[in-house]
């Protein structure tokens, strides 16, 4: 085999390795998918009423003119009860708020869990057969969306908002839109 | 031999034709083949169509909706693709972006050919060690070589 | 105690492996033939040692001894024994114990075997497999170290997963290792050439075996696995390109272009430095496999705990082995002298392309495997590559494998007169032809299935004709019987594989392609009907089993001709898991498989989702792939391939 030629596996090989190694260090997980509709205008939504508390639609979150948080969650869904305390503390201490879209639940467990463990959402919507979560691009919850003050989806954070999240990847993008 | 060719011509045809299929199909049949192409997210090696995740049902319920509004397999895609991006197909789409996995195998194939069409070019090929032939044989080698190749 | 003297025990073997690896290698540099000979003593107290190391693991898992932290996690005291003894292999730390097991056991194999061989050849081949062992040793002391103890210990253990309590799935690990770390033999063979600088027919004579080993235990391995999936996992799927059964694929495919590579390395002197390049990518494959796997780097249903530190160190072991082979290829291929030239219409010419074919198609599933990766870095999106693709590329590929692969046997060597094979390959065309109008027609298929079966006859039929002509035509019966059985077992091996893969691509074919499948909801007393047979579904019961509670299903199976039989799918809840699982019911035979799927009561009236799925011919899937491996060990049981026979031969001519 001629010289020059056999030197090929070899850099093919190294182009390979620069690759792994670029997947180990950024620690991704593969599973998780970013959002394809980061830059774009949150999509028209149509929710249902959740008993008397106000209703979440595109609209009244246009209103606020400033930057939001839109929360998917159940009251089956187990991280979503970690999640619960540290959406209180954002919705009362830094200002911020908090509309939630309540996924493929049953009414009267999802008035329980706010009656329980307070309500954090300034106005919250039924989507009872998911299908308007789909919209969203939701493949599971529960999944935080930051909307930036002209209704523009920013982030989408995928699994329930811990304080290192809290620290290191939301606070930072709402100070930055700001 | 011309008969046998065009008698297992015309058996090839009759056991094709045999077996038309109904231009329309079902929307089930279509379903189900929009579902081997997209991927479960939740049980994200699955497809669509082995996955019971409830995700998967939604999506499936929604696929069949959609046909029934007489939205075609293509646009159905779209739809699924603007909200959850290309990750969905299981079939990468044919673009530019993709161009190295769709043509590398026929890369692949090409560059195979390729490298052994040089090595064994007649030119590069060392006489083994234990030949020891005189300046003389050498030529006589090659001229008789020239004559086998060509 | 045991726990901790299996800890010594594998330390110690580290210090061993090293010692393996640079004192033999100090031997061949300074020609002290006492050094090289060390390596034969190191090889045999390594296996003893890893073993007794791998036992007290084992004595673990038996005795249920919670207070060793893996077992802990990964057996529980119900398990049956069957299930606690492969529990030991069924976890990242395990595996890797598994995989140093079998590493030294071919090591010391291999230094039995190879006693007479030249000493600088079998000193560097065990140096290398010394270094293999420390690397892997190391990873496992240093990251993933299964003797841990755990300061208070667990009353019961955490690991019953239901699912992974299965005769098939606890014996694939075993045979997939045998294949992988069998390739590590070929590989340290295939670095010691390159430091010697040749390859000779000894060489070749004397890997050709070892590769052959690997080849059956993967080929087992893997089918095991797809067989198991089908069984088991209820949707009737075998195969779904995930990343870690493509892992498994990758080193199957360039082991299959090495064992067709080395043929022509032997009978004709040529193609070495591709052989080598062979056995050194298909060891990578290995190594590439455990990577994907325990790194965490792609998604894969299989996947053990992954970590992406560990992932690093093992993306280390894969630089220091496949990058230095490459560095050490790069410098030393040029050398190997080859032999002599040949026509591209010859044996040699059609083994060329069945090899580049081979490497293509193992390429190709390396790309669509790692293009995610690609792309992610590439373009920052998230791309999937699915069945879809890979069957799209892949089948294209072997088309072309298959239609040589009935012919290149009659081809000759050196050069190969093409008209004289013309009417053999003409007469097979139109059988095959003529043998899949029949079938489609009897079975009322659709055509799609055509362009399969088709290939399936035409490797059936060339197979069997150039067999034939082998032995000898116009002879009478009891002649040819007589001379048939003089014919190498190697040949019976070829002929037989060869068949093997012909009836996996007819099996593969038209168990999809006239697949038929019922979906739908289901009451008590109901009845489906699907190709021809009436199913009934007369009742549910609840059962117990040895720890699990069904419903199981009872449905009156009605076929023409035949009398009424009965099928029993479950659904199974595991207490002590708190797992749902469903067992479906399988009706299998040469002919087909009938697979009933019981699902979910619905809505609280007595209906329950029901899927059920015809699949003809879908057993020739593995039966094929069976007369694979045993055409494999057919050859393998050839008198030339006996391990150390190419030795005799030598010395009985360097003797003359």
């Amino acid at each position: 085999m001629k010289k020059k030629y056999s030197y090929l596996p070899l850099i093919f090989f190294f182009i390979l390795v620069l690759f792994f190694a670029r997947q180990l260090i950024l620690k991704e997980d593969p599973s998780e998918l970013p959002s394809v509709l980061l830059e774009k205008s949150l999509p028209k939504i149509k929710l249902d009423k959740l008993s008397d508390y106000k209703l979440f639609n595109k609209k009244n979150l246009l209103q606020l003119n400033e930057p939001s948080l839109v929360n998917v969650w159940s009251s089956w869904c187990a991280p979503c009860q970690i999640e619960h305390e540290f959406l209180m503390t954002m919705s009362r201490s830094n200002n911020i708020k908090i509309f939630g879209i309540n996924y493929k639940d049953d009414k009267q467990d999802a008035i329980k869990v706010l009656k329980l463990n307070g309500n954090p959402f300034y106005a919250i919507g039924r989507d009872d057969d998911g299908t308007q979560a789909i919209n969203l691009g939701v493949y599971g919850v529960p999944e935080t969306f930051i909307i930036d003050a002209s209704g523009n989806i920013r982030y989408r954070h995928v699994g329930p908002i811990l304080e290192y999240d809290m620290n290191n990847t939301i606070l930072p993008i709402l100070n930055k839109i700001k | 031999m011309k008969f046998i060719i065009i008698a297992s011509f015309f058996i090839f045809c009759s056991a094709y034709s045999a077996n038309s299929q109904d231009s329309f199909q079902s929307n089930n049949v279509v379903a189900k083949e929009l579902y081997k192409e997209l991927r479960c997210l939740v049980c994200q090696n699955q497809s669509l169509l082995d996955s019971d995740a409830p995700l998967a049902l939604d999506l499936k319920k929604l696929v069949i909706t959609k046909l029934e509004d007489g939205e075609s397999k293509d646009e159905i895609k779209l739809f699924l693709v603007e909200r959850y991006g290309e990750f969905i197909l299981l079939k990468p789409t044919f673009t530019i972006k993709n161009i190295l996995l769709w043509f590398g195998p026929l890369i692949f194939v090409a560059f195979g050919f390729f490298i052994t069409f040089r090595f064994f070019r007649k030119k590069n090929l060392v006489y083994s060690e234990s030949s020891i032939l005189t300046k003389h044989e050498k030529e006589k080698l090659e001229k008789i070589l020239d004559r086998d190749l060509k | 105690m045991i726990i901790e003297l299996g800890h010594y025990c594998l330390a110690l073997v580290l210090a061993i492996s090293l010692f393996q690896f640079f004192v033999p290698a100090l031997g061949v540099r300074y020609k002290s033939s006492s050094l090289m000979r060390s390596s034969f003593i190191t090889a045999y107290i390594s296996f003893l040692l890893v073993s007794l190391s791998f036992l007290s693991l084992t004595y673990a898992y038996v005795t249920s001894d919670f207070s060793v932290s893996l077992v802990a996690q990964n057996s529980h005291s119900l398990k049956p024994l069957i299930y606690k003894i492969s529990g030991v292999w069924g976890n990242h730390e395990g595996s890797l114990m598994l995989w140093i097991l079998i590493l030294t056991f071919y090591s010391a194999t291999v230094a039995l075997v190879g006693r007479k061989l030249p000493l600088k050849l079998i000193s560097l081949v065990l140096s290398c497999q010394g270094l293999i062992a420390s690397a892997f040793i190391s990873f496992i002391l240093f990251t993933s170290n299964p003797f841990i103890r755990l300061f208070f210990p667990n009353i019961e253990g955490e690991g019953f997963n239901p699912i992974l309590q299965d005769f098939g799935l606890a014996i694939h690990p075993p045979f997939l290792y045998l294949g992988y770390v069998g390739l590590s033999i070929t590989f340290s063979f295939s670095i010691a050439a390159l430091l010697i600088g040749k390859v000779d027919t000894i060489w070749v004579k004397w890997v050709r075996p070892w590769t052959l080993i690997a080849w059956v235990f993967l080929t087992i391995g893997i089918a095991l696995g797809s067989w198991w999936a089908y069984r088991e996992l209820g949707w009737g799927g075998w195969w779904f390109w995930d990343p870690v059964e493509n892992a498994s694929f990758m080193p199957w495919l360039a082991t299959t272009a090495l064992l067709h590579s080395s043929i022509v390395a032997e009978k004709r002197d040529t193609l070495k430095a591709w052989t080598i390049l062979l056995a050194i990518v298909a060891f990578s494959f290995s190594l590439l496999g455990t990577f994907i796997v325990r790194s965490g780097v792609l998604i894969s249903v299989h996947a053990f705990a992954t970590d992406p530190s560990r992932g690093l160190y093992i993306l280390l072991l894969l630089v220091l082995f496949t990058g230095g082979a490459l560095v050490l290829f790069a410098k030393k291929a040029s050398h190997l002298k080859s032999g002599s030239l040949f026509q591209p219409l010859s044996r040699e010419g059609a083994l060329v392309i069945n090899n580049i074919i081979f490497a293509s198609a193992a390429a190709t599933v390396l790309l669509g495997t790692l293009y995610p990766i690609f792309i992610d870095a590439v373009n920052n999106s998230k791309v999937s590559v699915g069945p879809p693709y890979f069957e799209a590329v892949f089948i294209p590929l072997m088309v072309p494998a298959i239609l040589l692969c009935a012919f290149s046997p009659m081809l000759s060597w050196k050069r190969a007169n093409i008209e004289n094979i013309m009417e053999r390959i003409i007469a097979v065309f139109i059988c095959s032809i003529l043998l899949t109008s029949i079938l489609v027609f009897i079975y009322n298929g659709s055509a799609s299935a055509f362009l399969g079966v088709f290939l399936g006859f035409w490797l059936i039929l060339g197979t069997t004709y150039e067999f034939i002509i082998k032995v000898g035509i116009k002879l009478s019966f009891k002649t040819f019987i007589k001379r048939s059985l003089k014919l190498p077992r190697s040949a019976y091996g070829m002929s037989l594989a060869h068949i093997g893969v012909a009836i996996f691509v007819i099996g593969v074919t038209v168990s999809s392609a006239w697949r038929e499948e019922i979906e739908q909801p289901i009451l008590i007393g109901e009845k489906v009907i699907i190709n021809n047979m009436e199913l009934s579904f007369l009742s549910i019961n609840n059962v117990k089993g040895p720890n699990w509670i069904a419903d199981r299903g009872e449905f009156e199976v009605v076929r023409k001709g035949k009398n009424k039989e009965f099928m029993y799918p479950e659904r199974r809840f595991y207490p002590a898991s708190q797992v749902n699982t469903s067992e479906p019911a399988i009706m299998s035979n040469i002919l087909f498989d009938l697979y009933i799927v019981l699902g979910e009561s619905l809505n609280n009236d007595k209906s329950y989702s029901l899927r059920v799925y015809y699949s003809p011919f879908i057993n020739w899937i593995w039966l094929g792939i069976l007369l694979m491996a045993l055409g494999g060990i057919l050859s393998l049981t050839d008198r030339k391939h006996r391990l150390g026979y190419a030795i005799k031969i030598n010395n009985e001519n360097i003797s003359k």
